[in-house]
């Protein structure tokens, strides 16, 4: 009788296990707009250090996330992610090349992208990473931005619409 | 006396029309897509109002020094943040900001640190609304 309990609870953990698994998946499908007064001071204007979107529209699925960004003073950005971290392309204005990946660690989703384009430095390549994560109806997105050695990191607050 | 008012108009439109031609809109000229980080000697500066213009001396990827033009906040400001005009001339810089439109050597400054002074400076102008 014993091994039969054993065989038994195994499968009830494994049972449960399951959907805690599925739970713990983040969706961050939603329209998310840019809350100044939650978010780091000096990223809004037209002088941030760390450039965000004004408004954010993301589409989830189990496989794939898009991302579309549209600002005031930036010209607009998307790109569609696959979940498993493979590289793609971010549609990006003339002019500029941007390629990256995302994936899902825990309850955050992680996106690098490098960004690179032509300037009388020459061929300037700018990294960021920004690490999403969810608390109700807000998206908070901590965005580092690194370039020749030196980087920069600010947080924005999304309120979903 | 008509002539005096006419001239006057002129010279009151002309003193008005240098600070407008100096405030444009960032978007106008700037690029919001393309942060860039520059690193050089101040060469020269402009202190001046609405915006300071720092001249800073940058050696490129291909070895070449470009003196590049740097958009900053106003004389006015930087002086209330405890930055002089003395500080500048000659000095290490390390600038972060965004290209010009146009591609020339230009950049709007979001920030800059004198190197030897370890002074920083980061602008704090925020438009009302979104980035």
């Amino acid at each position: 009788m014993k091994p039969m309990a054993i065989v038994a609870g195994v499968c009830l953990a494994l049972a449960l296990q399951a959907p805690a698994g599925a739970q713990a998946r983040p969706d961050f499908s939603g329209t998310w707009r840019f809350n100044q007064a939650k978010s780091s001071a000096n990223i809004a204007g037209n002088t941030p250090i760390v450039a965000f979107p004004s408004q954010l529209v993301v589409k989830q699925t189990a496989t794939e996330l898009q991302v579309d960004g549209t600002s005031v003073r930036q010209q607009p950005t998307s790109a569609v992610f696959k979940l498993d971290g493979s590289k793609v392309s971010v549609k990006a204005p003339a002019g500029i090349t941007e390629s990256g990946e995302a994936r899902i660690e825990g309850a955050n989703l992680v996106i690098t992208t490098r960004r690179s384009f032509t300037s009388p430095l020459g061929e300037t390549i700018v990294d960021f990473k920004e690490v999403w994560t969810l608390s109700g109806n807000a998206l908070t997105i901590e965005k580092t931005r690194t370039e020749s050695g030196d980087s920069a990191t600010e947080k924005a607050v999304f309120d979903k619409m | 006396m008509r002539l005096f008012f006419a001239a006057f108009s002129v010279a009151i439109l002309a003193a008005l029309a240098v600070p407008l031609e100096a405030h444009h809109s960032f978007s106008a000229v700037y690029d919001g897509n393309k942060p860039v980080t520059l690193r050089g000697k101040v060469s020269k500066l402009g202190w001046s109002n609405p915006h300071a213009h720092i001249y800073v001396d940058v050696v490129n990827q291909k070895g070449e020094t470009v003196t590049w033009e740097v958009e900053s906040a106003s004389a006015t400001n930087l002086l209330r943040a405890g930055i002089r005009k003395e500080d500048f001339i000659g000095t290490e810089v390390v600038v972060k900001g965004f290209l010009a439109k146009d591609g020339t050597p230009t950049v709007n400054a979001s920030s800059f640190t004198l190197v030897e002074l370890k002074k920083e400076y980061t602008s704090d102008e925020a438009a009302p609304g979104a980035p």
